[in-house]
């Protein structure tokens, strides 16, 4: 199927007083039809700053989008003007951010909120977009929500807000869906409903998903192809069970080994890899991960590593296999 | 929420009460005989006229009664009649106004709640708007500009920012006199043909058709606001901007970004209600303050407000106006800071429905 969505040398930086913060250096992905792609790492390696920028949603300045391109149905996003991109926000592209407590407008009702994109991009009415509301929240099955759109969102529940972030992100329809962390604050049970929510919305819909999480088990059942980003690179990339299967990046190693598995039966300690990711106030001339990795050779403090097939659905940005331990030829 | 009104509302008279003993109580630090002292000349010659004045206003009772008699009045043995009481409307006889200090505050008081929210309109106005401005553009050269503008307005004392704009427009060019009212003007205000209903010269002056007298006033009137609005435009201005800047830097701006909404509707629509709640608070404080007297800017621009009155009260050693000025300034707090709790809870729901 076609690209949706092809990013490419994605280059962003935060210019902060204490100096260049290089967040995401040259990341390239694409994304089908109807396809969902999971973005994993841990938190301050460029997840969130990748998609933002795509919308160009960080905060610029301090952030600024130094190179690359976006191409969304033959149109760059990062060269289009504000109002050009202000008509795919929203309605060909819908985003959930991490914190339903926070996303919300506390001055505004739910309803209002729900309503203003369907007014913006839809042309509806009060009316129209009202009774298109309420059909929203029943979608993402919000009990009573025709009183409910009466609500400020401090009445509704961590869930709820969620639930309607996801029905004011799909309310119009759009090709594509970026879910910034959805689960992250939620308990884990509502967790399993809103990722139940958006899968049942994706086969309804057939839009394509970038779901970022650092959860790796949420991406198992969701996604079918994964990003696993780490200092603003992306080291590897493969689809979801070849991932799991066969990881290539030690980095990767590192996150599956840190999960808790119901499949093995005897106990072990969960392995956790040591220290946190760097801050890139230079980009680096080595790989950004030595510092933390066990499988480090002497090429790694020389080059950094680019993206390098495994096979034909597989890359990954290391210099050595950590499966066998050799260094790559 | 009408439950909470009503509840804050039955509080104020509690609170007034309390205001009343903290008043009294200071009063009481003054012995009788200097208290009677103020309304004596030549005392060595006339200590059996202070005597009698003690004797006669009961200035040596204890301070329950002489409290007691503040409230609600005392009989005079004279007349028979009671006289005094504040809750009877009676605060007693001014010395420094000559009449008495109900009528001072009947005339006066009007004349500053005129002028003061004149003053606000242009104060929070061009305040919260230049605010928005400086934070929207966050460190350009506009919020500089903004910032410095306002800035040199607050570091101005307002005599000295009085007597500039009274150089500038008055002594040069006689555009903007100060007083309330010319003396032709004052003249038919107090003749027969103009009745004053509200003693707000300006809406008088309209119930009465007189568009030149409503004129009169209001070029008295461009002076002192223009100084009251420079010297606190700073403060709105640098509240409104870091609070817009917090507004705008929030998770749910971005939310209305992302949803495509326009940019002019983000700030207004999404930002700027939420950061207008701090700028509330302020506000009410800010026109309780005002309505308390703009003791400088009336003395300056020799506007007959309350403000005025209470700094000759207090130079002339006028106990009893100073008291009853006091009063009125708790009563004007306590109503601001009702309606900024009210305010308060239209603007965030949060506060409304819990």
């Amino acid at each position: 199927m076609a690209d949706l969505l092809n990013v490419s040398n994605l280059e962003t930086r935060f210019n902060t007083r204490e100096g260049v913060v290089h967040a995401v250096n040259g990341v390239s992905f694409s994304l089908k039809e109807g396809e969902t792609l999971g973005i994993v790492g841990e938190s301050g390696c460029g997840k969130s700053v990748s998609v933002q920028s795509i919308l160009r949603l960080i905060p610029m300045p301090p952030g600024e989008i130094v190179g690359g391109s976006a191409m969304f149905q033959g149109k760059d996003l990062l060269k289009l003007s504000m109002e050009e991109l202000r008509h795919v926000r929203g309605a060909q592209i819908g985003f959930v951010f991490q914190d339903p407590m926070t996303s919300f407008n506390p001055v505004h009702t739910i309803g209002r909120q729900l309503m203003e994109p369907l007014e913006i991009h839809l042309g509806m009415n009060k009316k129209q977009a009202w009774d298109r509301a309420v059909e929203l929240l029943e979608l993402v099955k919000i009990p009573n929500p025709d009183d409910r759109m009466k609500d400020y969102p401090h009445q509704f529940s961590g869930g709820m807000r969620q639930r309607a972030m996801i029905a004011m992100a799909l309310s119009c329809s759009p090709q594509m869906l970026i879910a910034d962390e959805p689960t992250t604050a939620l308990d884990v049970t509502i967790q399993a409903q809103i990722v139940d929510l958006v899968k049942s919305l994706r086969d309804e819909l057939g839009m394509s998903i970038i779901w970022i999480t650092h959860d790796l088990g949420i991406i198992a059942g969701l996604a079918e192809r994964v990003n696993v980003m780490y200092a603003g690179y992306i080291v590897e990339e493969a689809e979801v069970k070849e991932l799991y299967k066969n990881p290539q990046h030690p980095y990767t190693l590192g996150l599956l080994k840190s999960l808790p598995r119901l499949d093995v039966s005897e106990k072990k300690r969960l392995v956790s890899i040591d220290g946190v990711p760097p801050v890139l106030f230079k980009k680096p001339k080595f790989c950004p991960f030595v510092s933390r990795c066990t499988y480090r050779v002497e090429k790694c403090l020389q080059e950094n590593p680019p993206l390098m097939p495994i096979n034909d659905h597989h890359r990954a940005a290391c210099w050595v296999n950590p499966q066998t331990g050799k260094v790559r030829e | 929420m009408s439950q909470y009104i009503i509840r804050r509302i039955l509080l104020i008279p509690v609170i007034l009460f309390g205001v009343t003993l903290l008043i009294f109580g200071m009063l009481s630090s003054l012995d009788p005989a200097e208290r009677a002292a103020l309304y004596v000349h030549d005392i060595p010659k006339n200590a059996q006229v202070m005597d009698s004045i003690i004797d006669r206003y009961g200035l040596d009772d204890p301070f329950f009664v002489q409290y007691w008699h503040w409230l609600t009045g005392r009989v005079d043995i004279d007349t028979g009649e009671i006289e005094g009481g504040i809750i009877r409307g009676d605060f007693g006889y001014s010395r420094s106004g000559n009449t008495t200090v109900a009528e001072i505050i009947e005339r006066r008081f009007p004349a500053t709640v005129e002028l003061v929210l004149y003053s606000i309109i242009p104060l929070i106005g061009v305040g919260v708007w230049l605010g928005i401005i400086a934070a929207v553009n966050h460190n350009k050269f506009i919020d500089q500009f903004a910032r410095i503008f306002s800035i040199l307005g607050y570091s101005f004392p307002s005599f000295v920012f009085g007597l500039l704009v009274l150089m500038l427009f008055y002594a040069n060019n006689g555009w903007f006199p100060p007083g309330r009212i010319s003396d032709w003007a004052n003249m038919i205000i107090n003749s027969a043909e103009f009745t004053s209903y509200t003693n707000f010269i300006t809406v008088d002056a309209l119930l009465n058709g007189r568009f030149d007298i409503l004129w009169d006033a209001l070029r008295h009137m461009v002076l002192p606001i223009i100084t009251l609005s420079y010297i606190n435009w700073a403060l709105f201005l640098r509240v409104m901007r870091s609070s817009m800047l917090e507004a705008l830097n929030q998770d749910y701006v971005t939310t209305a970004r992302a949803k495509g909404v326009r940019e002019k509707d983000v700030i207004n629509k999404h930002a700027r209600p939420n950061a207008l709640i701090p700028v509330v608070t302020m506000a009410g404080i800010t026109i309780a303050n005002l309505l308390g007297g703009v003791t400088i800017t009336e003395t300056i621009f020799n506007y007959p407000g309350i403000g005025s009155a209470g700094a000759s009260a207090a130079v002339q050693l006028d106990v009893i106006t100073v008291l009853a000025f006091v009063l009125l300034t708790g009563l004007i707090m306590l109503v601001s800071n009702l309606i900024v709790d009210i305010t308060y809870a239209f603007l965030d729901p949060r506060v409304r429905l819990s």
